[in-house]
C-alpha cells in the first residue's frame, strides 16, 4: 500500500559541521528541500550503501545526459537543409545521420519526420513522456503536462493555436503518438529568405519547439 | 470497454497547455541519471517502471508531477524487487528531512 | 475474435486495432481501440512490453507497425481538417485485417 506523502516544505539551515569546509554552491541551494528530493537522496544513499550503484556512475551518467540539447537537433536539421544527400540519410536512419555529426543517440530507434507544404507534424507521448532525450535533452514542461498529452491527439489545431501556429485545412496536421519503441524528431521546412545563411546561422533559427512541431523556424533573413 | 490505465489520457478533456518553462532542478537531473544507471545495469527495465507508475492510486497520480512520479515509481519498483525495503527508505527520508542536509553520499 | 494472422501486414493494408480487453500493462491507448487504420510503416520486431513489464525479458520479438488513423474516424466531434491523421505504433497481436 503506497504511503501518503504530500509535499513537505521544510526550511532547514544547511549543516556545515564538516572537517573539509563548506560545500561548493549547488544549483538547488536556494530551493527548500522537498519530500521528493529527500526521498531521492535517501534512495541513492541506500543503493550506494548496498553496492548496487556508485556515486561515480550517477555523476558520469549525469554528464552524458547533459550532452543532449536542442542544438544537436538543430544542427542535424540545418545540415539537412543544405545537403540533400544528408537529408535523405537522415530521413532513412536518423541515428546513423546523427553519428555523422558526432551526436550519439542512445534510444533504440529515432525517426525524423519531415514537414512539407501539405503536412505539418507534431509529436506527443500520451502514455508517459517518451522523447528523444539523448538528442535533445529533457523535454519541456508543457510536453510532459497532462493537458498536452490529453489534447494534442484530440484537438491538435487548437493546441497549435495556443503555440501561435495555425494552418489552412489544405495542410494536414499529423500527430505522432510515440507510444512504443520509436522516438521522433520533426524536420521542419527551411524558411524562405535564408538562402544566403551559413549552416551555423540556419541552426540558430531552429528552436527546441520546432523539433517537436509546436514552432516554426525563425523567418528572420540572415545576412 | 476495458478499464483505462491512469496514464492512458489521450483524448481526455483538459485545460490550456501550461507554457511556463520550468528548469530542471539539480536533484531532478541527478535522479534521472540514477534512473538511467539502474536500468542500464538491468536492475529494472523501462516497462516495469511504467507498470509501476500505472499502479499509482488515481488521486495520487492526478496530483503528481513528472519528477514525483519518477522517484516514486522507481522506489516502489525497487521495493517490489526487494532491493530496498519500505521502512528503511521512509526512515532515511525522514532523517534527511529532519537534518535538512543536501550532502550527497560520495 | 479471429486469431492474428501469421504473416506480416503489407504497407497500406487496412487494419482494425482491436481491444484485447487485457488487464495490466499495455501500450495500446484506449482512444484507438476498435478503430480502423492503415499500415504506414513496418517498424521491425521488438520485445513485447506486456511481457517485459513483469520481468519476462528475452522472449521472442514481435512485429511492431506504425498505423495511420484518420482523426475524423477517431473523434466523432473532431474539429480539424478532413485530411488530418494520427500515427502511432501498434504491436501485431492488437491488429486484425479488415
Amino acid at each position: 500500500m503506497r504511503p501518503d506523502h504530500p509535499e513537505h516544505d521544510h526550511a532547514h539551515p544547511h549543516d556545515h559541521n564538516h572537517a573539509h569546509g563548506p560545500h561548493p554552491t549547488r544549483e538547488d541551494d536556494d530551493v527548500v528541500l522537498s519530500y521528493g528530493e529527500a526521498r531521492f537522496l535517501a534512495l541513492k544513499g541506500l543503493l550506494i550503501g548496498k553496492g548496487i550503484i556508485t556515486a561515480d556512475e550517477v555523476r558520469r551518467q549525469h554528464e552524458i545526459n547533459e550532452r543532449g540539447t536542442p542544438h544537436q537537433g538543430a544542427r542535424m536539421v540545418a545540415k539537412a537543409w543544405v545537403d540533400p544527400a544528408f537529408k535523405a540519410r537522415m530521413l532513412k536512419d536518423a541515428k546513423a545521420a546523427a553519428i555523422e555529426l558526432g551526436i550519439e543517440v542512445t534510444e533504440a530507434e529515432l525517426m525524423a519526420i519531415e514537414n512539407t507544404p501539405t503536412c505539418h507534424n507534431i509529436i506527443v507521448c500520451t502514455l508517459c513522456s517518451c522523447y528523444p532525450r539523448s538528442l535533445l535533452g529533457e523535454p519541456p514542461a508543457w510536453y510532459v503536462s497532462k493537458a498536452y498529452r490529453s489534447r494534442a491527439v484530440r484537438e491538435p489545431r487548437k493546441v497549435l493555436r495556443e503555440f501561435g501556429l495555425s494552418f489552412p485545412d489544405a495542410v494536414e496536421v499529423r500527430v505522432h503518438d510515440s507510444n512504443a519503441d520509436l522516438r521522433y524528431v520533426v524536420l521542419p521546412m527551411r524558411p524562405p529568405g535564408t538562402e544566403a545563411a551559413s549552416e551555423a546561422e540556419l541552426a540558430d533559427l531552429i528552436s527546441r519547439d520546432c523539433l517537436v512541431g509546436t514552432a516554426l523556424p525563425g523567418r528572420n533573413t540572415v545576412s | 470497454m476495458t478499464d483505462r490505465l491512469i496514464t492512458d489520457i489521450g483524448g481526455l478533456p483538459a485545460d490550456a497547455v501550461p507554457r511556463e518553462e520550468v528548469p530542471q532542478l539539480f536533484w531532478e537531473k541527478h535522479m534521472i541519471a540514477m534512473f538511467n544507471v539502474l536500468w542500464s545495469k538491468g536492475i529494472f527495465n523501462l516497462d516495469e517502471f511504467r507498470r509501476m507508475v500505472e499502479m499509482t492510486p488515481l488521486e495520487e497520480y492526478k496530483k503528481s508531477n513528472f519528477y514525483g512520479r519518477r522517484i516514486d515509481g522507481m522506489s516502489e519498483l525497487l521495493i517490489e524487487k526487494k532491493i530496498i525495503n519500505r521502512d528503511e527508505l521512509a526512515a532515511r527520508t525522514e532523517e534527511i528531512l529532519r537534518m535538512g542536509t543536501r550532502d550527497h553520499v560520495s | 475474435m479471429s486469431p492474428e494472422p501469421s504473416s506480416p501486414y503489407a504497407l497500406g493494408a487496412r487494419v482494425r486495432i482491436v481491444d484485447l480487453k487485457k488487464a495490466g500493462h499495455v501500450r495500446t491507448p484506449i482512444y484507438v481501440r476498435e478503430k480502423i487504420g492503415t499500415i504506414d510503416y513496418f517498424c521491425g520486431a521488438f520485445e513485447n512490453p506486456e511481457e517485459r513489464a513483469y520481468g519476462r525479458v528475452g522472449s521472442g520479438r514481435i512485429p511492431l507497425y506504425r498505423v495511420r488513423v484518420m482523426q475524423r474516424d477517431l473523434w466523432p466531434d473532431y474539429g480539424g481538417a478532413d485530411n488530418d491523421s494520427l500515427l502511432l505504433e501498434i504491436y501485431h497481436h492488437w491488429l486484425r485485417p479488415t
